[in-house]
């Protein structure tokens, strides 16, 4: 029966919660608008809500043309915390900020380009409403990003040029080295090579000419011998020839001799009387007796003295070649490049973030979670204790004390109630934050029911310390909004707790509300595990329990109190 | 008239009363708000218990229905000691605050069907108590409907069916007819008949005295946490000192010792209907002895030249009873 009635009374409250309109509309629909409204009147805190609909309004006036303006332009058109207006001119920037249609203003002025392509210095105008302090800020920094953004590739596409020519250079010049190295090396190995070579060549020569030389007094000395030979073979044949021939004109002549005289004589005959007037004929010369000899069968008059047998005394040869000059000592100094000159580069900071989480958060991802736990609170504080309230009001507490059910049911069943709406409403509002703002549920969503089990346990508790304390409804209210707004407030849920000081900051750690939005934010910010959240659930759950016994206690002296 | 002994607080039945109190007190703080109280109510029977506010009636019903422990003295419910088994006691109780406890953004079937669990009726036996209840209720056709929505005398009507769904063995009603129309006082006096008819102990607490006289079969009149008398309505009529009160309506001031002579009637100083009926001339109330000295009585104020306009006869009531008891009414 203990079960039945903590049923009965879990299933009455979940009815009397659903038969109250006002009540279900400040648990779900309140919390959303209000994270609505929080959200876009304080994304710009954050940089940007994630819908755009907060980005500014900022106009651009490109007067140069040139890359730098384009790189800007394009960049500018997808950050989504500001939305881009091209201008045509510098005035119409200025009167747009002046007109306070906008904060702030950018101007690329004429030169620019040119400016910096030159190694120069270039300044961007950037027009300011300061009294826009926040928009300004928000612009500065996305600027400043953007320029750091486009000097680092600047320097590193230029730093990478020079690093590839002189990587280039370098290469060359190695690869020259290595070639002059080679070409020493070679021309050494060359001269080696030639010295060995000619020391092979001259011992080559030395025995070819030897051989040669045996091979010419040979050849030489049969050369002679044959031509001697031959000479005198040819002498004789000549001679033989010869004689011959004068033989045969010595015997011609003879004849034409013969033939002479007859026909000298045939002349004079002819001649008869004139005969006288002939002159004498020449007279033939009587061969020499040499001529008759040398025609003759005799031994040739002429002696072709026999040669003395040849010897061809060649002189030895030497070879005195000039020595193969020794190749130049190459030296080839080492060559050293000069290093790039020094350029003083921009300073920029990298950032590394350490979370898994994005760089940039948006609004919604501090206020899903802040404002879901303030309305939380509001509900279990409220609700609890108002409920109790109305139970006195109603009178039905009195009933129910009456009726044959344990004391604790009555609270048990509307803690649970309230408890089981407070986990629901919780879900739902994460839920929506998700579906409709884009915020993250981290890696394990389901990791998220803890510190929801956490606050919503904490705050029910509370809600029955509450209902203690203030006795009445018009008491309850009060105390339930300074608490709440204290909790709320202080425990970051309104804003980021690190914009408190460090006391405030160590006071907030005896709220649960903070260590709510710790657990939140690591796993939905930071990305963490369900490890994250352990801690501040245990922590929620001890003061929820420590809530709980204040709370039981103070209401059972409450209860006495009434009574008496 | 003496405050009774608890004899008079007595049942009249034989065998242990279901409802049992015996020198009850409460303290609450300095104040006590029962000081001695004492009565009995039997299976059957709807005792009445009667006094003004502040008297300790709701501090009595308390304390029968366990919300409240007793100083000291004894109170028990069907053989139950109600400090020391409340459970018990519970099963027994079926209480019928002073306020209407209901949930008002409820229907009645679930407000009937809600109490019906929590007091461990099972579906059945549910279905067929809170068919019961709507019935002696007469909300059967408004069972669905908001009870935020229903007059007071239908809420009245349903706070009174939610104490009957276990059928208790003792019914405490706390002035259950408060603000409600006559047509929802019927049904509940029909209501609290059956229970009694049934064999329930009924303490029915009102300040009503004509509900007292017309309901209940003893009355127990109580004030400043005391039994101040006990006994059947007619009977501590008949104790009492209360008489017959002519109350007399004359135009003019009747001069002091007008009514001497007459013999069975006195003039009575001060009541507290007096403002009532002095806007209408000078009025002097009467005590006589019974109905013929009433006409002496407007014989002599006729002839004392008071031009007499109208009169009023009063039989005693407990209130007038309460009243000579308490020297104060019972809706002080």
């Amino acid at each position: 029966m203990g079960m039945t009635s903590l049923l009965a009374i879990l299933a009455k409250d979940l009815r009397l919660l659903w038969r109250d309109t006002a009540g279900l509309i400040f648990l779900t629909l309140a919390p959303i608008m209000v994270i609505t409204g929080a959200g876009f009147s304080l994304a710009n805190l954050y940089g940007a809500d994630p819908t755009g609909q907060t980005a500014y309004e900022f106009p651009f006036v490109d007067e140069d043309g040139g890359a730098l303006g384009r790189q800007l332009r394009e960049r500018l058109e997808h950050e989504s915390a500001v939305n881009l207006r091209v201008l045509a001119s510098r005035s119409e920037a200025e009167q747009r900020v002046r007109d306070k249609q906008a904060g702030t203003a950018l101007v690329i002025p004429r030169g620019t380009e040119a400016a910096l392509h030159g190694g120069g210095t270039a300044e961007l105008l950037l027009y300011t409403d300061p009294v826009k302090y926040l928009e300004r800020l928000n612009v500065r920094i996305r600027l400043l990003e953007l320029r750091d953004q486009l000097a680092t590739e600047a320097r590193e596409t230029a730093a990478g040029a020079a690093r590839g020519e002189l990587a280039r250079a370098q290469a060359d010049a190695q690869r020259a080295e290595q070639s002059i190295a080679q070409a020493r090396r070679e021309a050494d190995a060359a001269y080696v090579q030639a010295r060995e070579a000619q020391a092979a060549a001259i011992a080559q020569v030395r025995a070819a000419l030897d051989r040669t030389r045996a091979q010419v007094e040979e050849q030489v000395r049969r050369a002679a011998d044959a031509a001697t030979a031959q000479a005198a073979q040819a002498v004789q044949e000549q001679v033989r020839d010869l004689r011959a021939a004068l033989s045969a004109y010595i015997e011609t002549v003879q004849t034409r001799r013969a033939d002479f005289e007859r026909w000298l004589s045939e002349l004079q005959r002819l001649a008869g009387s004139h005969a006288g007037d002939i002159p004498p004929p020449p007279v033939f010369p009587e061969m020499p007796a040499a001529l008759a000899q040398l025609a003759g069968d005799g031994a040739f008059p002429i002696r072709v003295p026999t040669p003395a047998p040849f010897h061809l005394a060649l002189p030895p040869v030497q070879l005195d070649l000039p020595p193969i000059p020794a190749p130049p000592a190459i030296e080839v100094p080492a060559l050293t490049l000069p290093a790039l000159p020094a350029v003083r580069g921009g300073l920029s900071i990298a950032e590394t973030n350490l979370t898994g989480g994005p760089l940039h958060i948006n609004t919604f991802d501090q206020n899903v979670p802040g404002f879901s736990v303030t309305f939380l609170l509001l509900g279990m504080l409220l609700g609890v204790s108002l409920g109790l309230l109305d139970e006195r009001d109603w009178g039905t507490l009195d009933r129910l004390r009456a009726l044959p059910i344990a004391a604790a049911n009555v609270l048990v069943g509307k803690l649970l109630a309230r408890f089981l709406v407070g986990v629901l409403q919780m879900s739902v509002l994460l839920a929506v934050g998700w579906l409709a703002f884009g915020v993250s549920l981290g890696p394990q969503p389901w990791a998220l029911l803890l510190p929801t089990i956490g606050i919503v346990f904490a705050g029910c508790a509370f809600g029955l310390v509450v209902a203690a304390v203030a006795p009445t409804r018009e008491a309850v209210l009060p105390v339930g909004s300074i608490v709440i707004v204290t909790m709320a407030a202080v425990g970051g849920c309104w804003w980021p707790i690190d914009l408190e000081p460090r006391w405030m900051r160590t006071v907030a750690l005896a709220f649960p509300t903070t260590w709510a939005m710790d657990a939140f934010n690591d796993l939905m910010i930071r990305r963490r595990t369900v490890e994250a959240a352990l801690r501040p659930t245990a922590v929620m759950l001890a003061y929820g329990l420590l809530y709980l016994t204040v709370g039981v206690a103070a209401f059972r002296r409450r209860l006495r109190q009434q009574a008496t | 008239m003496q405050p009774l002994d608890s004899a008079a607080a007595a049942p009249t039945g034989a065998g242990e009363p279901l409802i049992g109190v015996e020198d009850l007190r409460v303290r609450y703080g300095e104040r006590w708000a029962l000081d001695g109280v004492s009565f009995a109510v039997d299976a059957g029977e709807v005792v009445g218990l009667l006094g003004p506010n502040g008297a300790g009636k709701t501090t009595t019903l308390s304390v029968l229905a366990t919300l409240r422990a007793p100083t000291s003295g004894t109170a028990t419910v069907a053989g139950c000691a109600v400090d020391r088994q409340p459970a018990a006691t519970r099963r027994a109780v079926g209480l019928v605050p002073q306020g209407v406890a209901l949930y008002p953004t409820l229907t009645a079937r679930e407000n009937l069907r809600f109490f019906a669990r929590v007091l461990g009726l099972r579906r059945n036996a549910a279905d067929a108590a809170i068919a019961a209840a709507l019935e002696l209720a007469g909300l059967v056709d408004r069972s669905e409907d908001i009870v935020a929505t229903f007059s007071g005398g239908m809420q009245r009507r349903l706070n009174l069916a939610c104490a009957l769904l276990h059928t208790p063995k003792a019914l405490l009603l706390d002035e259950p007819t408060v603000g409600v129309d006559p047509q929802s006082r019927e049904r509940i006096f029909a209501a609290v008949h059956a229970q009694a008819a049934g064999g329930a102990a009924v303490l029915y607490s009102t300040h009503y005295m004509e509900e007292a006289e017309r309901l209940c079969d003893r009355v127990v009149l109580i004030d400043h946490g005391r039994t101040v008398a006990a006994g059947t309505p007619a009977a501590l009529v008949r104790q009492g000192a209360a008489s017959l009160r002519l109350a007399v309506v004359t135009r003019r001031a009747l001069a002091v010792g007008w009514l001497d002579g007459v013999a069975g009637a006195r003039v009575l100083d001060g009541d507290e209907r007096a403002d009532a009926l002095a806007s209408r001339g000078d009025v002097a109330h009467v005590a006589i002895h019974d109905l013929t000295v009433a006409a002496r009585v407007l014989e002599r104020a006729a002839a004392s030249g008071g031009e007499v306009m109208e009169f009023h006869l009063h039989q005693p009531s407990l209130q007038d009873v309460f009243i000579e008891l308490t020297g104060r009414a019972l809706r002080d």
